[in-house]
């Protein structure tokens, strides 16, 4: 966990904050202190190594930020040349914010983001758990497990949407066999719903099993004796001893999972199109069709621009609220 | 590990954990299976019910359809262009700029690596309009460099930050060595510093391979006319007039997968070190 700690304190030369488990940064710090042309000529050369990365990185991103900002600020009309910027408006933003269309998408968005990576942490949890009391099978499953995570999102879409077909999709005919029944899975809101948490947690499941897997080995065995001496049982030991050690490991899997599930876009463009209706239209799908379809370059900029905003404000709530509890971990 | 008391008597293999993996190995790979059998069923067989788990007469026709009517192995070139270029190109930047951020003084690096990890997770929707808008100004759309920049951008900073991570636990002494002898910075860099890179090299490389393969929001709207289109727009825009051609579709895809799942079972330690990189190590 000290990785997301050190980007906050390797910036600054003051010692003793990194701890030991950052051998690497801080046998550096003797040499940044020195003054001179030497030490100069080494940060001068640290910033031409790093400037083609960071340039491009920025031109590609920082940049095009920018540009959405203005756009959607402006009218915008579509010429045969090109774009041709007008006078200042707020008239995207406004379209945006009283068309109950964005609204849903982002209330569908943000609840398949919860929900799918609530459920991704609980079986990833157990999955882990599982792993790591396996003997010499765990190598072997723990490769299988990377199959489905590195399949092509386009791939996983269309070959549940095969398995949930109504007539003979496998899921489907297994419903039947169950509960007597055909489920129209894709046709109805909210199994559709269901379905697109159902392939996300598939997919990615197997990306939080790893890293709490690497989390459990790193919990010292001495911890679990004390608790054993404690009379602590099972139960209690996962609950008390487990998870809070856990917690900082976890954080940063589960704040790259839920931007990731907040940009969702190959699914259901492919498993539903965003339906039925537009049930399961995501924030990039409508933004894809603002765009696309209907040629709205400013609707389009207004909408990358709070998807953005959201999504800086969650890092930046995350980073604060993560810190919080390294702080204290560190204390304790 | 060692908390666990051996089972001592007779190992029994039937037990919670055991069927536990069982159960974990099915999940996973099922699916997977169902497509590779469902690629080799003709097309009265793929829509039959009850669906039969494995071929009863297999036949490669949809491999030849995939081929000859889809264009799958011309997609496929594409992609090997398009995601090994984009890989070379991520690895070497990587390298100089994790090498810079992890041994050089840089004033101003936490708020690098800070900006670094956020842009890794960023939403690509959120640079879409700007990025299309400023790729059919400059006349990139259609074309490699109008995937390959965009593609190079975004995961340079996942790159920078594993290639950082990695660097930063080498020892000090072998680099200062090679000062005193008298090597520049960039020789430094290349002939001590490179060599034992490699691991770091491997993470990022299958991760940045691996990302850029399965793209799809850019590559549809960037590269949708159909000589430039990369596997996964081509298998997500297989359609034919009457029916979705599951057979032609999950051809495609197991010619599109099995690379992929290749490298990744191959490098299987590196990804799982990349998993971790963040929340873990460094």
């Amino acid at each position: 966990m000290s990785s997301v700690l050190q980007t906050k304190t390797a910036g600054t030369p003051s010692k003793g904050e990194g701890g030991g488990a950052r051998a690497g940064a801080s046998r550096q710090s003797p040499m940044s202190t020195p003054p001179g042309s030497a030490a100069r000529r080494r940060a001068r050369t640290g910033w031409l190594f790093a400037s083609p990365a960071l340039l491009i990185i920025a031109a590609v991103t920082v940049f095009p930020v920018a540009f959405s900002l203005v756009l959607s600020f402006c009218e915008v009309r579509l010429e045969y040349g090109g774009l041709r910027l007008g006078s200042p408006t707020l008239a995207h933003y406004e379209a945006l914010l009283t068309h109950s269309e964005w609204y849903r998408a982002l209330a569908f968005t943000l609840g398949f983001t919860i929900v799918s990576v609530f459920i991704e942490l609980v079986l990833g949890t157990l999955t882990a758990l599982v792993l790591e009391r396996l003997g010499a099978a765990r190598g072997w499953i723990l490769a299988l497990l990377l199959l489905p995570w590195a399949l092509i999102n386009v791939i996983a879409a269309q070959l549940w949407s095969y398995l949930f077909n109504g007539g003979y999709g496998a899921v489907s005919w297994l419903c039947e066999e169950l509960f007597g029944a055909q489920p129209d899975i894709l046709g109805r809101p909210v199994p559709a719903m269901a379905a697109m948490v159902a392939v996300d947690v598939w997919k990615t499941t197997p990306f939080v099993a790893i890293v709490v897997l690497a989390g459990l080995m790193l919990i010292p065995g001495d911890v679990y004796e004390a608790a054993e001496i404690d009379g602590a049982n099972a139960w209690t030991t996962f609950w008390r001893v487990t998870l809070p050690q856990l917690r900082p490991i976890v954080a940063i899997a589960v704040l790259f999972r839920i931007l990731q599930a907040f940009g969702i876009f190959d699914l259901p463009f492919v498993l539903t199109q965003g339906g039925p209706g537009t049930a399961t239209q995501s924030v990039a799908i409508l933004g894809y069709r603002i765009l696309f379809q209907n040629l709205d370059f400013g609707g389009g900029a207004a909408v990358a621009v709070t998807t953005a905003v959201i999504v800086l404000g969650c890092c930046l709530l995350f980073l604060r609220v993560f810190r919080a509890h390294v702080d204290e971990g560190g204390r304790a | 590990m060692s908390r666990h008391v051996p089972r001592t008597g007779v190992r029994r293999y039937v037990n919670v954990v055991n069927l536990g993996g069982l159960l974990i190995a099915v999940c996973a790979t099922l699916p997977l299976v169902w497509m590779a059998s469902a690629s080799l069923k003709g097309p009265r067989e793929i829509s039959a019910t009850p669906p039969s788990p494995l071929p009863r007469h297999p036949t490669l026709s949809n491999y030849e359809t995939a081929f000859a009517r889809n264009g799958i192995g011309h997609y496929f070139l594409n992609s090997v262009v398009v995601a090994g270029v984009s890989t070379v190109l991520i690895l070497s930047l990587a390298f100089f700029a994790g090498y810079a951020l992890a041994r050089l003084p840089l004033r101003g690096r936490g708020a690098v690596m800070t900006a670094l990890l956020m842009l890794s997770v960023f939403p690509p929707i959120a640079l879409l309009v700007p990025l299309f808008l400023m790729e059919r100004q400059a006349g990139l759309l259609n074309s490699y460099p109008g995937l390959v920049i965009p593609y190079v951008a975004l995961n340079l900073p996942f790159a920078v930050w594993i290639m950082r991570n990695y660097l930063s636990g080498i020892p000090g002494e072998l680099e200062e060595a090679a000062v005193v002898d008298g090597a520049g910075p960039l020789r430094t860099a290349l002939t001590v510093i490179l060599p034992l890179a490699r691991p770091g090299l491997f993470t990022a490389g299958v991760f940045s391979f691996t990302a850029t393969w399965s793209e799809f929001l850019l590559a549809l709207t960037f590269n949708g006319s159909d000589d430039r289109r990369t596997v996964s727009v081509g298998i997500a825009l297989f359609t034919s007039q009457y029916q979705v051609p599951y057979g032609v579709i999950f051809a495609g895809a197991m010619v599109a997968t099995v690379p992929i799942a290749l490298l990744v079972l191959i490098f299987r330690r590196s990804v799982v070190s990349g998993m971790t990189t963040g929340a873990v190590k460094g």
